[in-house]
Protein backbone atom coordinates (compact mmCIF):
# COMPACT_ATOMS: atom_id res chain seq x y z
CA UNK A 1 0.00 0.00 0.00
CA UNK A 2 1.07 3.27 -1.02
CA UNK A 3 0.59 6.69 0.55
CA UNK A 4 1.37 10.47 -0.21
CA UNK A 5 1.17 12.56 3.35
CA UNK A 6 1.71 16.29 3.25
CA UNK A 7 2.75 17.18 7.31
CA UNK A 8 3.28 20.55 6.98
CA UNK A 9 4.88 21.88 3.57
CA UNK A 10 6.83 18.87 3.33
CA UNK A 11 5.47 15.65 1.14
CA UNK A 12 6.53 12.28 2.37
CA UNK A 13 6.10 8.89 0.01
CA UNK A 14 5.03 5.87 2.38
CA UNK A 15 4.81 2.80 1.40
CA UNK A 16 3.38 -0.34 3.95
CA UNK A 17 4.23 -3.95 3.20
CA UNK A 18 3.16 -7.19 5.34
CA UNK A 19 6.28 -9.44 5.60
CA UNK A 20 5.63 -13.27 5.37
CA UNK A 21 7.04 -13.24 8.84
CA UNK A 22 3.95 -11.06 9.73
CA UNK A 23 5.75 -7.82 10.31
CA UNK A 24 4.98 -4.98 8.85
CA UNK A 25 7.77 -3.16 6.44
CA UNK A 26 7.30 0.74 6.51
CA UNK A 27 9.36 2.49 3.90
CA UNK A 28 9.56 6.25 4.60
CA UNK A 29 11.36 8.30 1.59
CA UNK A 30 12.88 5.25 1.36
CA UNK A 31 13.96 4.52 4.34
CA UNK A 32 13.25 1.58 5.60
CA UNK A 33 10.89 0.96 9.01
CA UNK A 34 10.42 -3.08 10.00
CA UNK A 35 7.19 -3.36 12.91
CA UNK A 36 6.50 -6.40 14.77
CA UNK A 37 2.98 -6.42 14.84
CA UNK A 38 1.72 -7.40 18.78
CA UNK A 39 -0.16 -10.32 19.58
CA UNK A 40 -2.87 -9.54 21.20
CA UNK A 41 -4.36 -12.21 23.87
CA UNK A 42 -7.99 -12.80 23.63
CA UNK A 43 -9.38 -11.79 26.86
CA UNK A 44 -11.93 -13.53 28.85
CA UNK A 45 -14.56 -11.42 30.08
CA UNK A 46 -13.24 -11.02 33.83
CA UNK A 47 -16.09 -13.06 36.35
CA UNK A 48 -15.05 -10.93 39.16
CA UNK A 49 -16.94 -7.99 37.43
CA UNK A 50 -18.88 -9.60 35.12
CA UNK A 51 -21.09 -12.09 38.01
CA UNK A 52 -23.30 -10.66 40.59
CA UNK A 53 -22.14 -10.39 44.09
CA UNK A 54 -23.76 -13.55 46.13
CA UNK A 55 -26.37 -11.77 47.86
CA UNK A 56 -30.28 -12.44 47.60
CA UNK A 57 -31.29 -9.22 46.44
CA UNK A 58 -34.93 -10.23 47.62
CA UNK A 59 -33.50 -9.96 50.81
CA UNK A 60 -34.14 -6.10 52.57
CA UNK A 61 -31.43 -4.77 55.28
CA UNK A 62 -32.01 -1.86 57.89
CA UNK A 63 -28.71 -0.89 58.75
CA UNK A 64 -27.22 1.18 61.47
CA UNK A 65 -26.64 4.73 60.43
CA UNK A 66 -23.65 5.77 62.57
CA UNK A 67 -21.92 3.90 65.81
CA UNK A 68 -23.84 3.99 68.91
CA UNK A 69 -25.91 1.71 71.34
CA UNK A 70 -28.69 0.47 70.81
CA UNK A 71 -30.83 1.77 73.80
CA UNK A 72 -34.56 0.64 72.88
CA UNK A 73 -35.86 -2.80 70.42
CA UNK A 74 -38.97 -1.92 68.81
CA UNK A 75 -39.42 -4.95 66.41
CA UNK A 76 -38.92 -8.42 66.82
CA UNK A 77 -38.06 -11.94 64.47
CA UNK A 78 -41.62 -12.47 62.60
CA UNK A 79 -43.17 -8.95 62.72
CA UNK A 80 -44.59 -7.61 59.78
CA UNK A 81 -43.41 -4.15 59.45
CA UNK A 82 -44.53 -1.36 57.20
CA UNK A 83 -42.01 1.11 55.46
CA UNK A 84 -41.57 3.85 57.89
CA UNK A 85 -41.74 1.98 60.92
CA UNK A 86 -39.78 2.35 64.28
CA UNK A 87 -37.57 -0.78 64.91
CA UNK A 88 -34.98 0.48 66.61
CA UNK A 89 -33.27 3.51 69.21
CA UNK A 90 -29.69 4.16 68.27
CA UNK A 91 -28.18 6.73 70.74
CA UNK A 92 -24.96 7.95 69.64
CA UNK A 93 -23.26 10.71 71.56
CA UNK A 94 -26.08 13.18 72.67
CA UNK A 95 -27.79 12.40 69.51
CA UNK A 96 -31.23 9.85 70.06
CA UNK A 97 -31.96 8.43 66.46
CA UNK A 98 -34.84 6.31 66.15
CA UNK A 99 -34.42 4.10 63.45
CA UNK A 100 -36.89 3.33 60.68
CA UNK A 101 -37.48 0.29 58.50
CA UNK A 102 -37.07 1.67 54.69
CA UNK A 103 -39.19 -1.09 53.55
CA UNK A 104 -42.64 -3.06 53.82
CA UNK A 105 -41.46 -6.83 55.05
CA UNK A 106 -41.12 -9.24 57.52
CA UNK A 107 -38.24 -9.41 59.98
CA UNK A 108 -36.87 -12.72 58.93
CA UNK A 109 -33.30 -12.04 61.52
CA UNK A 110 -33.04 -9.41 64.42
CA UNK A 111 -29.11 -9.42 64.99
CA UNK A 112 -29.20 -6.85 67.31
CA UNK A 113 -29.45 -6.91 71.67
CA UNK A 114 -30.50 -4.18 73.70
CA UNK A 115 -27.76 -2.13 74.77
CA UNK A 116 -25.36 -3.50 72.24
CA UNK A 117 -22.37 -1.71 70.45
CA UNK A 118 -23.43 -1.05 66.66
CA UNK A 119 -20.53 0.00 64.20
CA UNK A 120 -21.67 2.94 60.97
CA UNK A 121 -23.01 0.05 58.65
CA UNK A 122 -23.98 -2.91 60.66
CA UNK A 123 -27.09 -4.95 59.86
CA UNK A 124 -29.56 -4.87 62.24
CA UNK A 125 -32.11 -6.68 60.80
CA UNK A 126 -32.96 -8.47 57.74
CA UNK A 127 -36.05 -8.41 56.30
CA UNK A 128 -38.09 -10.78 53.84
CA UNK B 1 -37.64 33.33 62.32
CA UNK B 2 -40.80 31.28 62.81
CA UNK B 3 -41.66 30.68 66.46
CA UNK B 4 -44.70 28.73 67.95
CA UNK B 5 -44.72 29.44 71.22
CA UNK B 6 -47.07 27.37 74.02
CA UNK B 7 -47.65 27.95 77.06
CA UNK B 8 -47.41 24.67 78.71
CA UNK B 9 -46.23 20.98 76.59
CA UNK B 10 -45.27 17.19 77.42
CA UNK B 11 -42.06 17.91 75.54
CA UNK B 12 -40.80 20.73 72.63
CA UNK B 13 -38.74 17.63 71.00
CA UNK B 14 -42.03 15.60 71.29
CA UNK B 15 -44.39 17.81 69.82
CA UNK B 16 -42.31 19.11 67.29
CA UNK B 17 -41.81 15.66 65.73
CA UNK B 18 -45.52 15.85 65.02
CA UNK B 19 -45.95 19.27 64.67
CA UNK B 20 -44.18 20.57 61.97
CA UNK B 21 -41.15 19.48 59.65
CA UNK B 22 -40.12 23.24 58.41
CA UNK B 23 -36.43 23.40 58.41
CA UNK B 24 -35.26 26.14 61.47
CA UNK B 25 -39.17 26.77 62.83
CA UNK B 26 -39.18 26.50 66.92
CA UNK B 27 -41.30 25.19 69.12
CA UNK B 28 -41.19 27.40 72.42
CA UNK B 29 -42.71 26.46 75.53
CA UNK B 30 -43.05 28.10 78.90
CA UNK B 31 -42.84 25.15 80.88
CA UNK B 32 -42.47 21.24 80.28
CA UNK B 33 -44.40 18.68 81.91
CA UNK B 34 -42.36 15.68 80.80
CA UNK B 35 -39.04 17.63 79.55
CA UNK B 36 -36.35 15.15 78.94
CA UNK B 37 -32.70 14.76 77.92
CA UNK B 38 -30.72 11.86 76.78
CA UNK B 39 -32.02 8.26 78.00
CA UNK B 40 -35.28 10.01 79.06
CA UNK B 41 -33.47 11.63 82.27
CA UNK B 42 -36.05 14.31 83.15
CA UNK B 43 -35.49 17.67 82.69
CA UNK B 44 -36.78 19.85 85.45
CA UNK B 45 -38.89 22.73 83.35
CA UNK B 46 -40.70 24.76 85.39
CA UNK B 47 -41.71 28.11 84.28
CA UNK B 48 -39.27 30.86 83.79
CA UNK B 49 -37.12 29.10 81.97
CA UNK B 50 -35.88 28.43 78.42
CA UNK B 51 -37.65 25.64 76.63
CA UNK B 52 -37.55 24.87 72.59
CA UNK B 53 -36.51 23.03 70.02
CA UNK B 54 -35.18 23.70 66.52
CA UNK B 55 -36.62 21.82 63.54
CA UNK B 56 -33.27 21.62 61.70
CA UNK B 57 -32.39 21.06 58.00
CA UNK B 58 -32.15 17.69 56.22
CA UNK B 59 -28.78 16.67 56.47
CA UNK B 60 -26.30 13.87 56.59
CA UNK B 61 -26.02 12.05 60.33
CA UNK B 62 -22.10 13.72 60.38
CA UNK B 63 -23.08 17.16 59.86
CA UNK B 64 -25.82 16.46 62.65
CA UNK B 65 -23.72 15.11 65.38
CA UNK B 66 -20.94 17.97 64.93
CA UNK B 67 -23.94 20.44 65.23
CA UNK B 68 -24.88 19.14 68.47
CA UNK B 69 -21.39 19.25 70.05
CA UNK B 70 -21.12 22.96 68.01
CA UNK B 71 -24.67 23.52 70.00
CA UNK B 72 -23.26 23.88 73.26
CA UNK B 73 -20.66 26.31 72.17
CA UNK B 74 -23.46 28.67 70.92
CA UNK B 75 -24.91 28.51 73.78
CA UNK B 76 -22.31 28.82 76.10
CA UNK B 77 -20.99 32.13 74.19
CA UNK B 78 -24.45 33.41 74.31
CA UNK B 79 -24.45 33.46 78.12
CA UNK B 80 -20.98 34.76 78.33
CA UNK B 81 -22.01 37.73 75.61
CA UNK B 82 -25.08 38.83 77.76
CA UNK B 83 -24.13 37.95 81.03
CA UNK B 84 -20.32 37.80 81.27
CA UNK B 85 -20.10 35.00 83.17
CA UNK B 86 -17.57 32.33 81.95
CA UNK B 87 -19.77 29.23 81.38
CA UNK B 88 -17.79 25.71 81.25
CA UNK B 89 -18.88 23.25 78.38
CA UNK B 90 -19.08 19.92 79.60
CA UNK B 91 -18.54 17.38 76.23
CA UNK B 92 -20.07 16.33 74.76
CA UNK B 93 -22.43 19.27 75.13
CA UNK B 94 -24.17 19.90 78.76
CA UNK B 95 -23.47 23.92 79.43
CA UNK B 96 -21.94 23.73 83.26
CA UNK B 97 -21.18 27.49 85.60
CA UNK B 98 -19.61 26.91 88.96
CA UNK B 99 -19.88 23.16 88.42
CA UNK B 100 -23.71 23.44 88.16
CA UNK B 101 -25.67 21.98 84.96
CA UNK B 102 -27.51 25.06 83.25
CA UNK B 103 -28.20 24.02 79.71
CA UNK B 104 -28.86 20.75 77.90
CA UNK B 105 -29.23 20.01 74.55
CA UNK B 106 -30.57 16.52 73.21
CA UNK B 107 -31.16 16.25 69.25
CA UNK B 108 -33.33 13.88 67.56
CA UNK B 109 -33.11 12.07 64.32
CA UNK B 110 -35.73 9.42 62.47
CA UNK B 111 -33.22 7.58 59.99
CA UNK B 112 -34.08 5.28 57.43
CA UNK B 113 -31.56 5.02 54.29
CA UNK B 114 -30.90 8.35 54.95
CA UNK B 115 -32.09 11.33 57.67
CA UNK B 116 -36.00 12.39 57.34
CA UNK B 117 -36.14 14.21 60.60
CA UNK B 118 -34.26 16.33 63.13
CA UNK B 119 -34.78 17.73 65.90
CA UNK B 120 -32.78 19.55 68.22
CA UNK B 121 -34.17 20.34 71.89
CA UNK B 122 -32.55 22.49 74.70
CA UNK B 123 -33.05 23.36 78.03
CA UNK B 124 -31.39 26.25 79.38
CA UNK B 125 -32.43 27.31 83.10
CA UNK B 126 -32.76 31.00 82.60
CA UNK B 127 -35.10 32.45 85.26
CA UNK B 128 -35.44 29.76 87.83
CA UNK B 129 -35.06 31.11 91.23
CA UNK B 130 -35.25 27.66 93.06
CA UNK B 131 -34.81 24.13 92.40
CA UNK B 132 -36.11 21.41 94.35
CA UNK B 133 -34.08 19.70 96.93
CA UNK B 134 -32.61 16.48 94.89
CA UNK B 135 -31.28 19.08 92.51
CA UNK B 136 -30.54 21.97 94.15
CA UNK B 137 -26.20 20.42 94.49
CA UNK B 138 -26.14 19.83 90.94
CA UNK B 139 -28.29 22.29 88.61
CA UNK B 140 -28.40 26.35 88.51
CA UNK B 141 -29.92 29.44 86.81
CA UNK B 142 -28.53 32.35 84.57
CA UNK B 143 -30.65 34.46 86.77
CA UNK B 144 -29.15 32.77 90.13
CA UNK B 145 -26.01 33.11 88.76
CA UNK B 146 -25.75 36.58 87.40
CA UNK B 147 -28.84 38.11 89.85
CA UNK B 148 -30.67 39.31 86.74
CA UNK B 149 -33.26 39.00 84.74
CA UNK B 150 -32.94 37.44 81.54
CA UNK B 151 -34.64 38.28 77.99
CA UNK B 152 -35.38 34.48 77.03
CA UNK B 153 -36.61 35.79 73.43
CA UNK B 154 -33.06 37.32 73.01
CA UNK B 155 -31.26 34.54 73.96
CA UNK B 156 -33.29 32.45 72.04
CA UNK B 157 -33.18 34.75 69.05
CA UNK B 158 -29.25 34.30 69.44
CA UNK B 159 -28.73 31.04 70.34
CA UNK B 160 -30.44 29.65 67.01
CA UNK B 161 -28.47 32.00 65.02
CA UNK B 162 -25.40 31.07 65.78
CA UNK B 163 -26.63 27.72 65.14
CA UNK B 164 -27.53 28.16 62.10
CA UNK B 165 -24.16 29.35 60.76
CA UNK B 166 -22.66 26.78 62.16
CA UNK B 167 -24.51 24.35 60.20
CA UNK B 168 -23.87 26.55 57.25
CA UNK B 169 -20.26 26.16 57.95
CA UNK B 170 -19.86 22.42 58.46
CA UNK B 171 -22.34 21.57 55.85
CA UNK B 172 -20.65 23.79 52.95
Amino acid sequence: MKLNLNIGNKKYDIELNKTNGGSINIKVDGEEFLFQETKKEKKEPSLAKTSLPKRNFSEKEIKAPISGIISEIFAKEGDVIKQGEKVALLSAMKMENEIISDFDGKIKTALIKQEQTVKEGEILFLLD
Amino acid sequence: MEIKKYKKVSSTNLLAKKETNKPWSIILAEEQTTGYGRKKDYWFSPKGGLYFSIILPKSNIEDLQTLTLLAAFAVAETIKENLEIEPFIKLPNDVYINNKKVAGILTENVVGKDVKFSVMGIGLNTNISKFPKKLEGVATSLQLESKKKINNKKILVEIVKKIKKQLEIISA
